[in-house]
Order: C-alpha cells, then sequence, then structure tokens
C-alpha cells in the first residue's frame, strides 16, 4: 500500500493516469491505496471510481504547499471528506496560481484530517538539517494543531537513509506514529526522465541537476517486498516491520467509502422546495395551454412524465427551468441544444423553443427510464454575454451553491515538443519553428507524423538531432498542463456544495471546481452547460441594429419557418457567414441536397458529420432524394421510421425506433442498446439480443439479419435528430437575416466572428451581396460593426468598426465616440488624445480619408508626428480647450509646415497593404487586384465562371487563401481542402495525398495561391477541383515582373519541392531542421494581428 | 585528509550488489562496513541515444575498507550501464 501518490491529475508533476496507479497496485497485490494529488483533488473521483472497479480500498488526500515546504493531508470518513474538499478551497483564496495552507488553516479544518508530516515539511528540513530541538518544536506545534504521523520517504538518494532513521527516532521521542511512504510519480522505474522534464518545465529553467526534484529516479510505485527493502535500508527486519505495521494502520483508518463518504452514486439536486413533482405536473399543464397543444401532447405529457417521477427528477427540471427563464429575464439569447430537445416537458417548461412533436423527435434519447445519472441539458447563450448569464446564476443560487466546472489541458505535440526543447536548452526560436511544423496532433503521434506528412518529411526533422526531444515529447503525451476554466459547465447545488467539491479560482474570477464534467457527472452533481454561441451574439448584433436603423423589433423565435426566398438562398450554398452550413463541404452538401424545408436542414445538418460522411449514407440518400432510386427498406414495418431518410438510417431517434419495431422492446430499453452500439463488445451482445427478440416476434431469419447489418453499420454513428433539430433553428434564423437584412447580418457576424472565416472573407462575400462597405471613419465609425443607411436611399451599407484597428485600445475607442465630431486631424489629436501608435494606424487604414479630399494618407501621417511633437494636448481633468486656431492643417504642424502634395501618394496597392497590416482587411479593394494582369495573362478562371466549366476540364484558378482543412475522408487518406477567394468568390480544392509531396509545404505556407486542377461537379450547383498543382503567387508575380510571361511558365514548369516558396531558401537550424524563412510570418501583407485565413486542427504551419 | 581519484578498480560484490572487497593499485581490500549507500540518473539530455535507461544508474558505495590493518573510507561507483567499478574518492 502506499499513503503518498501522486497522479497525473497533478498538473506537470505526476507521470501516470489514476487509473494505472489503481491498477497496478491491486496487481502487485495491494488492497489499499491513497491518491495525494499536489494541491487539489484533481484526480481523487477516478481514483475512487478506478478502486472500485479493481477491488482496491481508496484513501484520498492532497499534497499542499504549507509556508516554505510540503504536507500530506489525509481525510477519513464523510466528515473528513467535506474538511479536505473545503481546506483544499481554503489553499486556493489567496494569490491565484499560488496555493498554500498555514498550520492555522488546517487547524481550522481539522476534523476528520491526518497530516503527514514528510521530508519537505518543515519538521523534515530541521531533521535533514540536523537540527532535533526545531524538529521537535515543529512537530509539538503541528500536534496542537491536528492529528499528524510522521511520514519517512528514501528515494535512496544520498544521506537518505541517514536521514529516514533519525526521523523515525524523533517520532519514537515524540510518541508520534511513523509511516513510510515513497512519495510516488510514476509507474515504472523508467518513467523518471519524464517527471526530471516536468521538474524544469514547471520551474520554467533547463534541465540540470540541481533544479530536479527527482535526482533518483525511485519515486515510482514499488510494490510491497521493494518498500520492505527500503525500510530494511536504515532498520533492522523487526523494525521494518513494525513500521510497514503502523503505515497499514494509518491507511486503513482512512478507507473512504465512495457513496456513504463521498456522496456519490445519488444525485445532490439544488432543493426545489416542498414536492417539486406536483409543481412540475401544473407547470407542463400550464405550459399546454400557453403553447396550445392538444390531445397527442397530453398523452406525450403523461409519458413523460412517468418517466420523470420514476427517476425522482422533478426537481432537476424546475431548476433548469429557473435558470433558462433567469438567463432569457435578462434579454440573453438563449437556446437549447443537444437531445433536450427533444423532450416536451422542457418545451412547456420554456427551456426549448422546439416542439418536439411536430418534428417527431423521442424524449428517450434524452431521459429514459433505463440510463442511470442525470440527463444533460444544454443552453447555447451569446457568447458576449456568457459570464453575465453565469454571473446570474451565482445571483439567483448563492455563491456557495453555484461553480463552474474545470477541464484538463493536455500535452499535445505543439506544447509537448515546446516544453521538452525548453528542457533540453535548445534556442527559443528554433523551438518555436519546429513546433509550428506540426499539426495541432497529439503528442504520441509524432513519430507518424515525422514519416507521413510530406511537409515534414521535406523539412528534414525527421533526420535532425532531435531524437531525444521527440522521444520525451511523445511520453508526455495528454500529460495535463493546467486546468482551465470548462467552456460551458455550470454546477448547480445547494449550500453543502463545497462539502462536495473543492474550488479554486478560475482566470475570470470564478470559482471552479476542480473536477471536471465526467467527475461531477459521478459525484452526482447537477451541471447545467451554458455555451456561448457567438452565432447567437451576431444574430443579437443584427437585431439591435434593425431597430437601431428604424427597422422595428424583430422577433427571431416568431419569424415564419418556411419563407421561400430563405431556403432559395440556402439552396444557393451562398451560405458563408450563416450558421452550421457555411464549410465548404456543407456548402457542396447544399448544392447536392438543395433543402427546402425546416426538416431538411435537420437531415442536411446530421449528414454532414464524419460518422455518415464515413460510411457514405449521404449518396444512397440523395439518390433517393433525386428519384434516381427508389428508397429501399429493411422490412415493411419500418418504413415509418425510416420513411423520412428515404430508408437510410440517419438519427440516433431511427434506430431507437428501428430497435422498438422489430423487438417491441420500448424506446427506454432501445435507447440502452444503442448506447452499448458504440463498441464491440457490446455491438456483439445488443447483436444476439436482437436477434432472439425479432425471431420470437415471428420476424424471419433473412429479415432480422438484414435489419441488424443495417443498424450496426449506421447504429453508432448517426446523429441525434433533437440536437439537429435544435441547431437547424439558429441555421435557418441566420439564413434568414442574411436574406432580408444583410446589412445588419454582416454586422453582427463581422462584430461577433462566429465562423470559421476570416473577416476578409465575411467582408467581400457582402460586396457579393451588394451591401455597401464604408470604410474606417473617425467621425462615423463604432466600436462595432454598424449599419449605415447610404445618402441615395440604396441598399444599406456596414461601417468597419473602430475595435477593428490593431492594437486600439477599449479606453481610446471610447474616447473616439465621445469626443466627435471631429473637424481635423489637430482636433482629433487633441481631444480624443490617443496613441501616436494608434492615431497613425488610423490615419493610414484611411480614418481621416473623409475629411481631406487634398492630403494623401501618407501627407496625413507626416502630421502626427508633426502634432505629437508640438500640439498641446490638455492633460486629463483640466477643461479641453478649444482655441479655435485655424484648424487648417498646415498650421497644425507648427513650425513644421508640410504643404500638401509634397508626397508621392499611396498607390492603390500600397492601401490595402496598409489596411491588411492594421485591420486585417482589404477594404478599399480586394488584395487580388493587383495581380489581375498576370491571371489575366495565364489565362486563370474566375470563381464566377467555374460553373460554366465541364467536368474534367483543367483550369488554373487563384486566390487568397481563406481556409485550410484536413477533415477525416472515407477513404483515410489524408486530403487537404483549401478555399481560395478570388473577388468574384470561393474557389473550393481538394489536394489528395498523390500530389501532397510537391503542394502540402505551399498550401500550409503561402497565403496567395495560384493552382491547377480538374473540375469535378458533385452536383447542380456543387462544383470543386481536384488539384493537381499549386504555387506562391506572391512569388509568381515577382518572375513576371523580371521577366514576363515566359518567366512565370519556366517558374511553374521547376519540379524541385521547395519551388513554391518565395525566394529565400530554406533556414537551417543547427540541429538540421529546414524551414522556409517565411514560415513563422504571415506572407504578404506583413504581420497582421488577427488570422487571414483558417486552420482546421490538422493543418500544419504557422497559425496565420 | 579526502584525496580525489577516479582510477578503474575491480570490485567482488555479494548477491545484493553490495561490495565485499576491491583491487586498487594492485592491493586487495576488505569492505569492513558499508557506511552508505545512494544512487542517481545519469545526466540523459547531454546524450543523444536513450535507449535502455534506467534508474540509478550511478550507484555509489561508501565503506569502511582496509587493505592490511589500517582501515579508511572510501567511496566506490559503479556505473550500472558499462558495468564499470571507479574508486571515486578515499578519506584516510
Amino acid at each position: 500500500m502506499h499513503l503518498h501518490v501522486a497522479s497525473a491529475c497533478s498538473p506537470r508533476y505526476g507521470v501516470a493516469a489514476p487509473e494505472a496507479l489503481v491498477r497496478r497496485a491491486a496487481e502487485m497485490g495491494m488492497d489499499l491505496l491513497a491518491l495525494t494529488d499536489r494541491d487539489g483533488l484533481y484526480g481523487a473521483v477516478r481514483h475512487v471510481a478506478a478502486c472500485r472497479e479493481h477491488g482496491v480500498r481508496p484513501v484520498v488526500g492532497a499534497d499542499l504547499a504549507a509556508g516554505s515546504g510540503r504536507v500530506v493531508v489525509l481525510a477519513a470518513g464523510a466528515r473528513g471528506w467535506a474538511s479536505l474538499c473545503r481546506l483544499v478551497t481554503a489553499a486556493h483564496a489567496g494569490e491565484r496560481g499560488r496555493p498554500a495552507v498555514t498550520r492555522e488553516t488546517v487547524a481550522a479544518h481539522a476534523a476528520g484530517l491526518t497530516v503527514l508530516l514528510g521530508p519537505s515539511s518543515d519538521v523534515g528540513r530541521a531533521v535533514a538539517e540536523h537540527r532535533p530541538d526545531l524538529a521537535a518544536a515543529r512537530l509539538a506545534a503541528w500536534r496542537e494543531a491536528v492529528p499528524v504521523a510522521v511520514e519517512v520517504v528514501d528515494h535512496l538518494g544520498r544521506g537518505e537513509a541517514h536521514r529516514a532513521a533519525r526521523t523515525v527516532a524523533l517520532a519514537r521521542e515524540a510518541g508520534v506514529p511513523a509511516v513510510l511512504a515513497n512519495a510516488v510519480r510514476y509507474l515504472d522505474p523508467g518513467d523518471f526522465p519524464v517527471a526530471q522534464v516536468l521538474d524544469v518545465a514547471r520551474r520554467g529553467v533547463p534541465l540540470h541537476r540541481s533544479h530536479l526534484d527527482d535526482r533518483t529516479g525511485h519515486a515510482y510505485l514499488k510494490s510491497p517486498e521493494e518498500m520492505r527493502r527500503v525500510a530494511e535500508r536504515f532498520h533492522t527486519p523487526a523494525e521494518a516491520e513494525a513500521l510497514l505495521a503502523a503505515t497499514r494502520e494509518l491507511g486503513e483508518s482512512c478507507v473512504l467509502d465512495p457513496g456513504r463518504d463521498l456522496g456519490m452514486g445519488r444525485a445532490h439536486l439544488p432543493d426545489a422546495g416542498d414536492d417539486p413533482y406536483a409543481r412540475l405536473v401544473a407547470r407542463c399543464e400550464e405550459g399546454l395551454r400557453r403553447r396550445g397543444l392538444g390531445d397527442a401532447a397530453r398523452a406525450r405529457l403523461d409519458h413523460e412524465l412517468g418517466i420523470v417521477a420514476r427517476r425522482g427528477l422533478a426537481a432537476y427540471f424546475l431548476t433548469v427551468a429557473d435558470a433558462a427563464a433567469l438567463i432569457r429575464g435578462r434579454g440573453i439569447r438563449c437556446a437549447i441544444r443537444g437531445s433536450g430537445a427533444g423532450s416536451l416537458v422542457n418545451h412547456l417548461l420554456g427551456i426549448s423553443d422546439l416542439d418536439p412533436l411536430r418534428h417527431d423527435l423521442v424524449m428517450e434519447r434524452f431521459l429514459s427510464d433505463g440510463r442511470p445519472g442525470l440527463p444533460d441539458i444544454d443552453l447555447d447563450v451569446e457568447s458576449a454575454r456568457r459570464t453575465e448569464a453565469y454571473r446570474a446564476l451565482f445571483d439567483r443560487f448563492g455563491e456557495d451553491a453555484v461553480a463552474c466546472v474545470s477541464m484538463r489541458e493536455t500535452y499535445r505535440a505543439r506544447s509537448a515538443i515546446r516544453d521538452v526543447g525548453a528542457a533540453v536548452g535548445l534556442p527559443p526560436h528554433e523551438i518555436d519553428a519546429i513546433a509550428k511544423a506540426f499539426p495541432h496532433i497529439r503528442a504520441r503521434q509524432i513519430g507518424d507524423a515525422l514519416r507521413d506528412l510530406p511537409e515534414l518529411r521535406q523539412s528534414n526533422l525527421g533526420r535532425a538531432r532531435l531524437e531525444v526531444v521527440f522521444t520525451i515529447a511523445r511520453r508526455l503525451d495528454g500529460l495535463p498542463r493546467h486546468i482551465a476554466l470548462h467552456p460551458c459547465g455550470v454546477l448547480l447545488s445547494d449550500a453543502t456544495l463545497r462539502d462536495r467539491t473543492p474550488v479554486e479560482p478560475s482566470l475570470l474570477g470564478f470559482p471552479m471546481s476542480q473536477f471536471d464534467k465526467r467527475d461531477v457527472e459521478a459525484m452526482g452533481l447537477l451541471k447545467l452547460d451554458v455555451i456561448g454561441v457567438r452565432m447567437q451574439s451576431a444574430m443579437a448584433h443584427a437585431v439591435a441594429e434593425v431597430e437601431r436603423v428604424g427597422g422595428g423589433r424583430l422577433a427571431l423565435e416568431r419569424v415564419p419557418r418556411d419563407d421561400p426566398a430563405t431556403f432559395a438562398l440556402i439552396r444557393s450554398a451562398r451560405t458563408l457567414g450563416c450558421f452550421q452550413i457555411e464549410s465548404p463541404g456543407q456548402r457542396e452538401l447544399l448544392g447536392r441536397l438543395q433543402p427546402r424545408t425546416l426538416d431538411d436542414l435537420v437531415i442536411d445538418i446530421s449528414l454532414f458529420r464524419p460518422g455518415p460522411v464515413a460510411s457514405d449514407m449521404v449518396t444512397p440518400f440523395l439518390e433517393a432524394r433525386d428519384g434516381r432510386r427508389e428508397p429501399v427498406y429493411p422490412h415493411p414495418d419500418l418504413a415509418g421510421a425510416l420513411r423520412e431518410s428515404l430508408g437510410v438510417v440517419v438519427f440516433h431517434e431511427q434506430v431507437l425506433r428501428v430497435l422498438d419495431v422489430m423487438t417491441g422492446c420500448g424506446l427506454s430499453e432501445a435507447e440502452a442498446a444503442r448506447r452499448r452500439l458504440a463498441d464491440a463488445t457490446g455491438q456483439a451482445e445488443v447483436g444476439a439480443w436482437f436477434r432472439e427478440r425479432a425471431s420470437a416476434r415471428g420476424h424471419d431469419a433473412a429479415t432480422v439479419e438484414r435489419v441488424w447489418r443495417t443498424l450496426a453499420a449506421f447504429g453508432a454513428f448517426g446523429f441525434c435528430k433533437a440536437h439537429a433539430a435544435a441547431f437547424a433553428l439558429p441555421t435557418y434564423q441566420s439564413a434568414w437575416l442574411k436574406r432580408h437584412h444583410p446589412a445588419a447580418f454582416y454586422a453582427g457576424v463581422l462584430t461577433h466572428d462566429p465562423g470559421m472565416y476570416p473577416k476578409r472573407v465575411i467582408l467581400h462575400d457582402a460586396r457579393h451581396f451588394g451591401v455597401p462597405v464604408l470604410p474606417l471613419d473617425v467621425n462615423r465609425s463604432a466600436p462595432d460593426w454598424h449599419v449605415e443607411p447610404v445618402a441615395h436611399g440604396g441598399t444599406a451599407g456596414i461601417r468597419v468598426a473602430l475595435n477593428e484597428v490593431r492594437g486600439i485600445s477599449g479606453a481610446e475607442v471610447d474616447r473616439i465616440v465621445t469626443a466627435r465630431p471631429y473637424r481635423s486631424l489637430t482636433d482629433f489629436w487633441r481631444r480624443a488624445r490617443v496613441s501616436r501608435p494608434t492615431a497613425e494606424r488610423l490615419v493610414l487604414a484611411g480614418a481621416f480619408d473623409a475629411l481631406y479630399d487634398r492630403h494623401d494618407r501618407r501627407d496625413l501621417l507626416l502630421r502626427v508626428g508633426a502634432l505629437e511633437r508640438s500640439a498641446p494636448r490638455p492633460v486629463e481633468g483640466q477643461l479641453a480647450f478649444d482655441d479655435d486656431l485655424d484648424d487648417d492643417l498646415d498650421a497644425a504642424g507648427g513650425t513644421e509646415r508640410i504643404p500638401a502634395g509634397e508626397l508621392p501618394p499611396m498607390t492603390p496597392g500600397e492601401r490595402v497593404r496598409a489596411e491588411l497590416e492594421i485591420l486585417g482587411l482589404d477594404v478599399s479593394e480586394h488584395v487580388l487586384t493587383r495581380y489581375a494582369d498576370l491571371l489575366a495573362a495565364l489565362g486563370v478562371v474566375r470563381a464566377r465562371d467555374l460553373p460554366g466549366r465541364p467536368h474534367g476540364a483543367e483550369v488554373l484558378v487563384a486566390g487568397a487563401k481563406v481556409a485550410t482543412q484536413t477533415p477525416p475522408v472515407r477513404s483515410g487518406q489524408r486530403v487537404i481542402f483549401a478555399t481560395l477567394d478570388d473577388v468574384t468568390g470561393p474557389v473550393d480544392l481538394a489536394f489528395f495525398e498523390s500530389v501532397q509531396d510537391r503542394c502540402a509545404a505551399t498550401v500550409f505556407g503561402s497565403w496567395l495561391l495560384l493552382a491547377r486542377g480538374r473540375v469535378r461537379r458533385a452536383g447542380p450547383r456543387a462544383v470543386s477541383l481536384t488539384a493537381t498543382d499549386c504555387w506562391d503567387l506572391a512569388w509568381l508575380h515577382e518572375e513576371w515582373r523580371a521577366g514576363g510571361a515566359d518567366a512565370v511558365r519556366r517558374a511553374m514548369a521547376r519540379t524541385d519541392p521547395g519551388r513554391g516558396r518565395p525566394v529565400g531558401g530554406r533556414r537551417l537550424f543547427a540541429t538540421g531542421f529546414a524551414a522556409s524563412p517565411y514560415s513563422d510570418v504571415t506572407p504578404a501583407g506583413g504581420a497582421v494581428g488577427r488570422p487571414l485565413w483558417h486552420t482546421s486542427g490538422g493543418s500544419s504551419g504557422p497559425l496565420p | 585528509m579526502t584525496r580525489v581519484f577516479g582510477d578503474p578498480i575491480e570490485v567482488a560484490t555479494a548477491a545484493d550488489g553490495r561490495p565485499r572487497g576491491f583491487v586498487w593499485r594492485g592491493h586487495e581490500y576488505t569492505v569492513r562496513r558499508v557506511l552508505e549507500h545512494w544512487v542517481t540518473t545519469r545526466d540523459w539530455w547531454h546524450e543523444r541515444d536513450l535507449a535502455d535507461m534506467e534508474p540509478g544508474e550511478r550507484e555509489y558505495w561508501r565503506v569502511e575498507a582496509s587493505p592490511g590493518r589500517e582501515t579508511g573510507v572510501y567511496e566506490l561507483r559503479h556505473d550500472a550501464v558499462t558495468g564499470v567499478w571507479t574508486l571515486a574518492r578515499m578519506w584516510d
């Protein structure tokens, strides 16, 4: 047995997962194991669960910083568990990130706790320093405060055996029990290099003996026999036996019972008052009347209420309804997501806007008789107001009864390479370049990536002298680095919550449980997912803009859900900016599927998932839908369940119905069976059960087998229809806004940036839809994007927001808006009082163009400098003086007279470049405009003209890269999907593995691309290219200017793999790693503060 | 006084690895008593090949030993990977 064990849940300290430690302990014949993570109970729930599985008795404690040392605190009984939770919370109450207890804090929570004073406690350090009197005094002080034991550890380091002997002597003299521990950090002896890397990564220093906690490699989970040998290093065998016996005695007194002591296995809901069920029924009745639903709904309600009653969850629903009403009451847009949309109770309580009967949704996918634990209700709220929603919940349920859920950020390839690279002392710029060369993959995939990815093969990484780094980096895979606020989980409970979970402050200051979402489920705590959704904020902004410019108050929830114009827009697949349906793959699917109703959108969203794509459910469905194939039903009885998707199993709900129809098991049991389809064992068991039940119902063997094959093939992949239906609503609403209030829609999308595309792409999409883009203007631009009616009464335009200016502060934006209008640059300089860089950026981005027609941006830029040197500005608090000096610019520079027109005006190309640098947006013209001559000379086909090209035609296309994605595809290949934007619209390209050797580095590394490919027509409106080659357009442009069209053709004909790179060759690092000199800077347009293109996790190269 | 060496020595060990005697500069020493035993890991981060890493690969034994009648204190170092023993330090 071990009493002092840190798991990997101790960030940057432990190496082994709690489950692995328990499994090993059980294998070594131990029947008791403690987990004592550092400064928290991070792994406690997993430890207790693993112990239960392996028949090991669990002990839980924490290894807490105390003064300049550390002590281990073990809990006994329910009282001890509550004390430990509150003590850990108290340890984190001080400065964030520096948890610590004092003897006094421990004393204040002493009930049920035992403190182990080991080598790193103040007592242990006095022993090490050969100061027995001091050690005895400190030990006595601890004894006053709390029950204690002295902890002996010997890792076989120099002097440790002697120290252990002195420690035991101290305990004996004081009459305090001594126990033996091994301060375990890892599982196997060979794991020590990982612990050593974590030691230096935690401290931010390079590997050196003096920086290591672990210098001997003996902090592993030793067997009982090994521990006995350790004891015999400083003891006679009889003394060793006594020490081990005392250790066992303390361990057994601290064994926790998961149910009795931790409260696992039952729900701890907020107090919902008396007879919650009666109140739930009454509120549902009231909901039936309010929503005007009839008899069918009543039957369904009775069915659902039956399940709620049997599961004892009335208080749960009342609490969630309360929370949703609270959020909506603050005027925050709030929509349900996930399986909860299938419940009529949720609809009647006002949690969900979707009528499950109308969309034919079932409740059991969400809540059934069989499934243990609490159901999950997820609420989507405006991302910009998520913390406001949290605040409301804290206010309503009480500060002590609410906590956010945490999550563990773990090591992945890039972060592991960074930390190990720093540990072994590689130069920072080299570490940076190497880490960024990898896609966002798991650390354990580093070796495979080096072998498989052409862009890494070309970089020499595999041959470089980096083996040590990669070997250790791989071993960091999945280890937690720190805990962070879960993006949405909130625990709602009663005042005993702090007895059930330790909390620490999150970065935003919210109390955050040390448990993650799986832990809180095991602890029976009610978790509500309040998810910040940018699209909800974008739509809220759009609605507010419509109202601001006099278009009245829109109620999106009440907009008719069958608007033909909206569906015409969706069918055109020009859906950039719309929720869920803007990606290249989705636009292609829209082109093929041609949705006409909300139910079509539900199917569209469900089909566009890795599972359905991988198992090719899309093709048979589309064939049946287009009438090219009769729908095939495995059995006529199943037509009812499968008609909506023409015989193809798309939804989880259909799997439930098929199981129910064939076996008569009822939907609750069907849901339990569906959940088990995910793994092979469960599938085999469910298969046997299904065959038996279906045959017993009189189905012939062939039918049973046919139906089962369908279920087995699609059952695990299908999508929850309720979830898709919940998503289809905001999808439709966003498309409706784009169709009917385009300017407001774009203002919302550009302000809240909800989608995958960079803002410059959305901006050009606005142009394609005829929405005028109005430039940045100090007198007109608002903090956010605004709708602005144009003078001649045409379509309203959108005005570039001040917040888009790189580096501008919130205070500067506020001052600019408050103090306007401005008559001149001088006036602005005096009264808006922005920093000089901000003023210069405003000038360069064109914010003063409207004030001056005589002066170019370059002229004005000079004057900013002159103003800073000469023009006085009022001091804060002093009255702004307006001396009405003639506000002519020529006077503004004081003695520095700079006449207009002295400098050459900025060319259109220079203006666009400045705009890209400052705003990340090409406002005055499209960035590709300056390449128009080259594109014409090469005969490049524009996006607008692609639909006219025949299938298989070879064409050249060009554009600014908008996105690269490497989604899983059916063949298992890595296909790189790239989208270019070429002024007339998007061009979608697929690079298959056969061309990646010559193309991958360019696709990931360059921004402006020229590509050759063959036209692929997948449907009436769906056109994409299968790429065969690509080049960096900026580089070709250089060649063109130097040597004309011939030089470009020569450049395009070169075959070496590095040809796509801009001039400059490759930068070779000392380790042999080679990278493009431009691989860590944003190509063309300079360093922009925001992404110019979207990359999926599988993309290599720098974050743009 | 302390003297620091680094001379290779031949060591006879017991079954549990503790030294029983050693030969240094042609003289035989008998180990009378083990005073202390400790281990360290090696500085693997300076190396290129990480195969076969084990904990406690550098093993130190501080022993009382005597070539004849006089007893001195000797620190013997054992490298578990190469199997080489060296006399690290001595006090006499």
